[in-house]
């Protein structure tokens, strides 16, 4: 499977900026990360001793509405729990996380945003990395669909979502803990666990669970864990940053 | 925090020396645009524009809809613009600005108002379904010159974009998809285009396409809306202080060469992005199809 | 329980005259007043128990009322402990000739669905086939629901139905996440049926024909189906309109939403409707006998958790987190001595602000109850302490409390 299309930093303005493609669901998600910044608009919410974590979610062809609010919500939360809050600069001040749709389908009203939810994860982590936000640890995401015979899809698209008889959104961090599960339609547990295994094995790959054949196997299919695809892409823009301090040594 | 920091009073009357002397701080003359670039996505009516460090990506979409009912033969169009924290850090996501209003304002005469896409030609079934056409700009990045640039897209991706044919039969809309049947081209009048010009000095001098610095140190603006045939179909002078009345007559010639310039860069990007789905088969006889 | 708070760590010391009442030490210290609960001292006898008397996995008392408000085709009132829903369903009718979409279709279909919206055939096919069991017929239109928003829940957060919310403010992020996630659940689990929310028209030669004839419960002649579906048209849908407010909020607001929502529709008559053709529109029965209730697909019901951490500052401090398998070894051991984290169901409003760390799970039971517990939606986010056993544990939880809410429903 192809990984995901990453740029770091493709924007100047903003203090941090990603653009990512999923290959198979096709969509294109376009982040910026503005962090510290103050928001006099917002006094009365800011939190004393912790930085406000904003994220705004704006659809590629269609006005925002509750659907938008609500997976703004699942984000922030996630979010709100890595980034380290705390640390000098932060405090009183604001993160403000943009997410532009800016290819592929939008959701429609009414529909679940779980197919675009881990694409809008990855590149919110990919432009808080790229404004360097102190963060706890990082983390991957994916969806998972489960057909009516049983078959697990990775990434589905919007059609394939809406006729399987579940799909789950599962995000890893880089220590290996379940941070999010978004599961919709019917299923039992025993399905979940394999959901979650194969997911594991998407985003971080199966170099410490390799116990049985099974899932050697779908490292095959799965091809590189997004978490390197990712750790990669930073290391790349990094040694492109510093390309004039490593060349002087 | 609507508003951008304030130019430091030095860089203001660097900018401002420098332009008396007739210099640019880019080094451009005052009649000349930033390097400009159009480029199309996969989608129709996907257009990624770059003017300089301003950049902003247009994506035109349509569906059927119900047309309005004081306008039963009319299909519907809409420009949506809305500014987020992503084109610059001193934009409010969720918050209209004063700049939002009147960027959109702007447009929608520029483009909307003089009938550049012809939305009798999107009816229908008469007072029953229409498509409505609806274009979202998203400013990736703001360095000046947001009208001009929002237009070169908005423009770009009426004419890039297809919408899937429909044919009434028996009472019946039958919609084809993308790949059954060649999509079709919206039907586009006119080209108009916007060209904003900035003064100082009290109107003694003008330069086209400010960046943002150049925007913050000027005193007024001055926008010329008008397509390849010279046409003027939008002039404004919106705030700030008097500009001569002869700067609209000569400007309007500049304005004129620019809009043949920036429609010629626009054509060939068409061209270039045709001839690379020309190797698909169905997007070379829909151009032969659509070139009445 | 005030004691055993008001001994622990804050007011030992101190001299008596200095001692807090349990009330202020709430206050001062949420966060140490509820850890002071869960975890009292090994040396006391008091157990561990929430700060508002509950134990980790008990729910609040509940109460449902249905068919309180009189001008809505269904309604009801939910009260989980402290925080009370509101549900009304008014049912309007939406004419197909209004519905710019209606009249579009796409030449793949094929004659037999010609008056459906732009789908695609092939996605339609393997939802049916997937379906399997006995609703086949009623669901290949399935998508009219979503494709023309026949249901359309809306969830308002009353002016002071907590703390902080003014009059006059805009629907908060709040109200409206809730919004959404009703009404997807609503499309995933697919609870209210397409067939129950269609007008039919017959044209007059084969007689008029109710609508109760169609129903998928009774039996058809295979070819009298077909003949009659070739003539019969869609004239007109109800559209649902779910209004749910929430006048006293004390946590956990999403539980009460759903449960009022599910109340509501169990409660919703649908007058009896038919197309008139000589006045060319929809005409409805005022015969109370006529109406019928609409046939739900099972009864989803929603439990909501969250968790406590007893170092709250674990977070956000920039010290080397243990990563998941150390984290593993690290509860065992703790199951012996102290606990480092609760999880507690139905959590109050002060338990909500102590804790980041949610999870709502949705469970339906098979065949009435007497099948297999089905999970319809698992939701977990803001943190790290529930993993795979945990959420076994709760959807064995949420299915207990299942069981409960619907003797609550049924009685009403």
């Amino acid at each position: 499977m192809v990984g995901p299309n990453v740029t770091l930093t493709p924007l100047s303005r903003a203090d941090g900026s990603a653009s990512y493609q999923c290959p198979s669901t096709g969509s294109n998600i376009l982040g910026s990360v503005n962090a510290p910044v103050e928001l006099p608009g917002r006094r009365d919410a800011l939190k004393p001793e912790e930085a406000t974590v904003e994220v705004f979610v704006k659809p590629g062809t269609a006005p925002a509405g509750v659907g938008e609010r609500y997976v703004e919500g699942i984000i922030k939360t996630m979010i709100s729990r890595l980034i380290l809050g705390r640390e000098k600069g932060y405090p009183r001040r604001g993160v403000v996380i943009t997410l532009a749709i800016v290819g592929g389908q939008s959701a429609r009203r009414g529909d679940s945003y779980l197919t675009l939810l881990p694409a809008l994860l990855n590149t919110s982590l990919l432009a808080l990395l790229s404004a360097s936000v102190p963060m706890s640890m990082t983390f991957s995401a994916t969806s998972l669909a489960v057909t009516s015979t049983g078959d697990i899809l990775r990434e589905p698209t919007a059609e394939v979502a809406s006729s399987a008889a579940s799909v789950h959104v599962l995000a890893f961090s880089s220590k290996g803990h379940l941070l999010l599960n978004e599961s919709q339609g019917a299923f039992d547990l025993d399905t979940w666990d394999n959901v979650r295994e194969r997911a594991l094995a998407i985003c971080r790959g199966t170099a410490s669970y390799g116990s049985d054949g099974d899932v050697t196997m779908s490292v095959d299919v799965d091809g590189q864990p997004l978490e390197g695809t990712i750790r990669e892409a930073v290391e790349d823009q990094v040694h492109r940053d510093y390309a004039w301090s490593i060349d002087a040594v | 925090m609507n508003k951008e920091a304030p130019l430091s009073i030095a860089e203001r009357d660097f900018i401002l020396n420098a332009l008396r002397e007739g210099v640019r701080l880019d080094g451009r003359e005052a009649d000349q645009l930033r390097p400009l670039k159009v480029s199309f996505g996969e989608e129709y009516g996907h257009v990624k524009v770059q003017l300089g460090k301003t950049s902003l990506i247009v994506r035109i979409s349509s569906e059927v809809t119900k047309p309005h009912d004081d306008r039963p033969f009319d299909g519907l169009f809409t420009i949506a613009l809305e500014l987020t924290a992503m084109g610059s850090p001193a934009w409010d996501n969720g918050r209209q600005g004063d700049l939002e209003t009147y960027v959109t304002n702007t447009l929608d005469r520029v483009v909307r108002h003089s009938n550049a896409l012809d939305t009798e030609s999107l009816c229908i079934m008469k007072g029953v379904s229409c498509w409505s056409v609806r274009a979202d700009v998203h400013i990736t990045d703001y360095d000046g010159n947001l009208v001009d640039a929002s237009c070169i897209g908005i423009m770009a991706g009426l004419l890039h974009f297809r919408r899937p044919d429909a044919v009434v039969k028996d009472g019946q809309v039958i919609v084809y998809g993308l790949d059954e049947r060649v999509p079709v081209a919206l039907n586009i009048t006119h080209k108009p285009l916007a060209v904003t010009f900035h003064t100082f000095d009290e109107g003694r001098l003008v330069i086209l396409d400010a960046t943002r610095k150049e925007e913050q140190a000027s005193e007024a603006d001055v926008v010329i809306g008008l397509n390849n045939a010279g046409d003027v179909c939008f002039v404004s002078k919106f705030s700030g202080s008097p500009v001569d009345a002869m700067v609209f007559v000569n400007k309007t010639n500049v304005a004129l060469e620019k809009v043949k310039e920036i429609n010629g860069v626009i054509d060939k990007a068409l061209q270039a992005d045709l001839a690379k789905r020309g190797k698909g088969g169905l997007a070379e006889q829909s151009r032969a199809e659509n070139d009445r | 329980m005030a004691p055993a708070a008001a001994a622990s760590p804050a007011a030992q010391p101190t001299p008596p005259s200095l001692s807090l009442p349990p009330s202020q030490f709430a206050r001062l210290q949420p966060h140490a007043y509820l850890l002071a609960h869960l975890s009292p001292p090994t040396t006391s006898n008091h157990p561990s128990i929430r700060a508002n008397g509950r134990a980790p996995t008990q729910f609040r008392v509940t109460s449902a009322n249905t068919g309180s408000l009189t001008h809505t085709n269904g309604s009801a009132v939910v009260r989980v402990g402290e925080t009370a829903a509101v549900c009304g369903v008014r049912a309007e009718l939406l004419h197909t000739a209004d519905i710019a979409s209606w009249s579009v279709t796409q030449p793949s279909t094929g004659s037999a669905n010609k008056r459906r919206k732009l789908v695609d055939p092939t996605l339609k096919a393997s939802e049916t086939a997937g379906d399997g069991d006995d609703e086949e017929s009623s669901d290949k239109d399935e998508s009219h629901i979503e494709d023309l928003n026949l249901l359309v829940p809306n969830l308002s957060l009353s002016t002071g139905c907590a703390p902080g919310f003014i009059p006059g403010a805009p629907p908060s992020a709040l109200a409206q996440s809730l919004s959404q996630q009703i009404l997807s659940l609503l499309h995933s689990t697919r609870l209210v049926r397409a067939d129950d929310l269609r007008i039919w028209y017959q044209p007059p030669n084969l007689g008029p024909e109710d609508l109760e004839r169609h129903n998928e419960s009774e039996q058809m002649d295979v070819d009298a189906e077909a003949e009659g579906e070739k003539n019969r048209e869609i004239k007109a849908f109800w559209v649902l309109y779910i209004d749910v407010m929430i006048i006293s909020l004390a946590g956990n607001p999403f539980d009460a939403a759903w449960a009022s929502v599910l109340a509501a529709l169990r409660d919703t008559k649908l007058p009896k409707a038919w197309w008139d053709i000589d006045n060319e529109t929809v005409v409805c029965s005022d015969a109370v006998s006529d109406a019928r209730k609409l046939s739900l697909r099972g009864m989803p019901v929603a439990s909501s958790f969250c968790v406590f951490e007893a170092d709250a500052a674990a977070g956000w401090r920039a010290v080397i987190l243990p990563d998941a398998e150390e984290e593993r070894k690290i509860a065992e051991d703790n199951r012996r001595g102290a606990q480092r984290r609760w999880i507690l169901a139905d959590p109050d409003g002060y338990e909500e602000g102590l804790s980041q760390e949610r999870a709502c799970i949705v469970v339906d039971k098979e065949q009435g109850g007497n099948g297999k517990t089905v999970v319809v939606k698992m939701e977990k986010n803001g943190g790290w302490a529930i993993d795979g056993r945990e959420l076994r544990q709760l959807v064995d939880v949420s299915s207990q409390r299942w069981d409960h809410i619907r003797q609550i429903l049924e009685q009403c």
